[in-house]
């Protein structure tokens, strides 16, 4: 015999305020099998939970129904509730009476609490055949793969390693470092980038937890949580890592002359090259597209041969691939900076001295192509009159809709700076349309940056003309003086936003991670789990998540190595047992299930029946998610879903739809 | 309503906010972040005085009653720069013309200079007097010579009318 519980909850006013929650418990007491139903201001509270388990352990309950918020929320709760009062956690149902309901009938509370008592009477009628079902625990590989190596990569790298956890860090360019080795100071209390990074970058490259693979791309995931495959294609240098001593002295007799990506191409660097001045590790690397020997497949040219002292160079090298296993994976991908010339009013590409704030940063830097001098790269000479323009390709629906976050500090910064390092008089303008300085200490920045002669207009233009004689100008409408104001300035520093990286697409589709509307990799859930994907065993850290500064970025790239030494620490991890399960017998070795499954869960295995080979359909327990598409989509409804079956659904369908007992009948 | 204008004592008025909106088919069209693009690069802004930001705003807020019967609605050369460079794809033109038609509507006194260039427009079908174009060899020739008919020329071209009506202000 059947006993049920049923517990309304009232989550304060957010049910009870539309939902008439006494009703629903007292409809609830008239359903069959039900021994007893309340209603609680907090169900998920402790006493509301207690109450649970003491009804389980005084009147006998076997199965239990809460009808609260959604079981996205709570279910883990509930679920270890019932079990600590020694009921199987699997024999709970939940029925969202919060976003399904309350939230989503505000205006209607009778149609309201009707819905709520059907939703109620489905779940009596699902949680009568729901089975009991144990976790199954896996041993997990103590180790991690870390994906990109700025700010975010090196902090988690850092933190994972001195937690005593194996960390491969893996890097697409020739050097850790990423977009904050190219900035010069960093907001509000303008420290030097380089001082605050370098020395993490080293402690990356010397920590013997830590295995660094630079110039090299994740190809291929395999596995689930816990138990990762990864292989990495570690491309060649052409320089053999080993013997490089990072002299330069080839880079000195190179004679092919390739644009400094680093330098944003604002300036030169050679075939065979050294990534930045910081570079980690200092090793030599040779640009196949450029250079002749290897361009021509010749034996041609061959200067830095002659001049490598270490006789490190191996034009032979080919690319390796490395097979990892590893328990979590940390992405720290990072962002690009928005292509200004996709905002044709406002000149860039057309005009030399409209630049992107990323090209100030390295105009300002003393490793950069000017050695740290302001000047327009139109004359070379230092502006008298330098412009800034707020949100280029955020807050803007042609483009962006979201705030980059970043924007308004950035040019608050730069504007300081150009303050700082211009000694000759310069008029320096900030045309702004919110100026948003919401962190620890920014707003005083934002008061600094006042106090330095900078002056701030509310109003962006609309377009930038070039007068014949080559200068620049343009109007804006200035929103404190009500007047419509020329500037004619020699130097416009647009205020580039932060956008998905382009390599985004890939990578979500390698670690099935989604990503958000926004493009950027979307987090498991907004509020309370921001560091995961909905990936288990994927963590997300820095600007690939969605836009960020440094602080946000290092504080997320800790959280990230935190929750993934949280997942790892103990050696094993408990799977959900709400997985796909194949009834042999009826499947026909059709492979549809293998084909849908986004997981790759499902393999076939060959059997001999009658002396025939046949295949049927294997779940891989590990990797089952329990989405359900090959249940559905199979066509002798040989797989299930643990507490999905056809049975289990059509019975809850079937009380949705018996109309007679909405008016209380048994 | 418990907001004022204390300029002119204007109070919000919903009702004609909500006629306006329909007209627009929806706030998409008005939801305006006060960026002020629009009136930096307004035609219409350094001759006519038009601030399309201040017409959005106004709406915005409701202070909706004294705009079909102003002049400054029929200042937009309707060139759509607004349009084109919104960030939030609202759209000024789109609500000076939902305002015109409430003018009209309205039977609202319409700027004469306006009804002279529209009654021309009827007239001829044309703007502007016909002009020379020039031709790849650099060359300045007018229909005559490109052997077209001859077409009548509206009593007053646009432009005229145009400097009028900023005399006028």
């Amino acid at each position: 015999m059947t006993r049920i519980g049923v517990y309304v909850c009232h989550c304060g006013l957010n049910i009870a305020g539309v939902v008439d929650v006494e009703k629903v418990a007292e409809y609830a007491k008239t359903l069959k099998d039900v021994v007893v139903a309340r209603h609680y201001t907090y169900m998920c509270s402790e006493p509301g939970q207690s109450m649970i388990q003491d009804d389980i352990k005084a009147k006998k309950l076997d199965r239990i129904v809460i009808a609260t918020c959604s079981p996205r929320m709570h279910e883990e709760t509930f679920r270890r509730a019932v079990a600590e009062a020694g009921l199987n956690p699997y024999l709970t149902e939940i029925v969202n009476l919060r976003e399904h309901v309350s939230w989503a009938h505000t205006h209607e509370p009778e149609k309201a609490t009707e819905k709520a008592k059907a939703l109620v009477r489905m779940g009596v009628a699902r949680v009568r055949l729901l089975e009991p079902l144990e976790k199954r625990k896996v041993g997990v590989e103590k180790s991690v793969l870390v994906v990109g190596g700025g700010i975010a990569g090196i902090q988690t790298s850092l933190d994972l390693a001195n937690a005593g956890f194996r960390v491969y860090l893996v890097e697409k360019a020739p050097s850790i470092g990423g977009r904050m080795a190219q900035l010069d100071k960093t907001f509000p209390t303008l420290d030097c980038s380089a001082c605050i990074l370098t020395p993490k970058m080293v402690d990356v490259a010397k920590h013997c937890n830590i295995t660094l693979l630079t110039n090299a791309e994740v190809a291929d995931v395999k596995g689930f949580v816990g138990n990762y495959e990864v292989s990495i294609l570690i491309k060649p240098r052409y320089v053999d890592a080993k013997k490089c001593v990072g002299c330069e002295l080839c880079t000195e007799v190179c004679p092919v002359k390739v644009p400094d990506r680093f330098n944003e191409n604002m300036s030169e660097k050679r075939a065979i090259y050294i990534y930045s001045a910081h570079s980690v590790p200092k090793i030599a690397i040779i640009n196949p597209t450029y250079c002749l020997r290897l361009k021509l497949n010749k034996d041609v040219c061959g200067k830095c041969l002659a001049a490598c002292e270490a006789k490190a160079i191996d034009f032979k090298q080919q690319p390796e691939t490395m097979q990892v296993k590893v328990g979590g994976i940390v992405l720290a991908v990072g962002s690009e900076v928005f292509d200004a010339s996709r905002m044709a009013e406002l000149g860039y590409g057309r005009f030399k001295n409209v630049i992107s704030s990323i090209e100030f940063e390295r105009i300002s830097d003393a490793s950069g192509p000017t050695g740290g001098k302001i000047v327009s790269p139109k004359d070379g000479k230092p502006p008298r009159t330098i412009v800034f323009i707020q949100c280029v390709g955020s807050r803007d629906k042609r483009f962006h809709e979201y705030c980059c976050r970043v924007g308004c500090m950035v040019t608050l910064k730069q504007a300081i700076l150009a303050r700082e390092k211009i000694h000759e008089p310069v008029r320096i303008y900030v045309c702004y349309i919110d100026l948003r300085a919401f962190g620890k200490g920014y707003d005083e920045f934002y008061r600094r940056a006042r106090d330095m002669d900078i002056d701030f207009i509310a109003g962006v233009p609309s377009e930038i003309h070039n007068a014949p004689n080559g200068s620049l100008y343009f109007d804006v409408y200035d929103k404190g003086t009500n007047k419509l104001l020329e500037i004619r300035p020699d130097l416009v520093v647009l205020g580039t936003g932060l956008v998905p990286n382009s390599d985004l697409a890939k990578i979500s589709a390698l670690f099935h991670a989604s990503r958000s509307a926004d493009g950027f990799l979307l987090e498991a859930h907004p509020k309370l789990r921001p560091l995961e994907s909905a990936m288990g065993g994927v963590f997300l850290a820095g600007a690939c998540q969605g836009p960020k500064d440094i602080p946000d970025t290092v504080a997320q790239a800790s959280g990230a190595a935190a929750k993934a030494i949280d997942l790892l620490s103990s050696g094993e991890i408990e799977l959900e047992p709400l997985k796909a399960v194949v009834d042999k017998d009826s499947c026909s070795g059709c492979r549809i299930c293998e084909t849908v499954c986004p997981f790759v869960a499902i393999q076939m295995k060959p059997e001999i029946v009658k002396g025939q080979e046949r295949f049927r359909a294997e779940v891989i327990e590990a990797m089952c998610q329990g989405c359900g598409l090959c249940s559905s989509a199979c066509p002798t409804g040989a797989i299930k879903i643990q507490q999905y079956s056809n049975k289990q659904v059509l019975t809850q369908v079937q009380a949705a739809l018996e109309e007679a007992c909405a008016e209380g009948g048994k | 309503m418990s907001l004022t204008d204390l300029m002119t004592m204007a109070k919000p008025n919903l009702e004609t906010r909500d006629k306006i909106l329909s007209k627009l088919k929806g706030r998409e069209l008005v939801n305006c972040f006060q960026c002020l693009k629009c009136t930096s690069g307004c035609t219409a802004l350094k001759l006519l005085e038009l601030k399309p930001h201040e017409i959005m705003k106004l709406v915005n807020l409701g202070f909706v009653d004294e705009l079909p019967s102003s002049d400054i609605i029929w200042t937009c050369v309707t060139c759509l720069k607004c349009v084109q460079r919104c960030p939030q794809k609202a759209s000024p033109y789109h609500l000076i013309i939902a305002l015109r038609n409430l003018a009209v509507e309205k039977e609202a006194k319409v700027p004469e200079t306006y009804m002279k260039i529209v009654s021309s427009i009827l007239e001829t079908g044309l703007a502007e007097p016909p002009q020379k174009i020039v031709t790849k060899k650099m060359e300045a020739v007018d229909r005559e010579r490109l052997k077209l008919p001859k077409i009548r020329p509206p009593k007053e071209s646009f432009q005229t009318c145009f400097m009028k009506a900023m005399e006028e202000k």
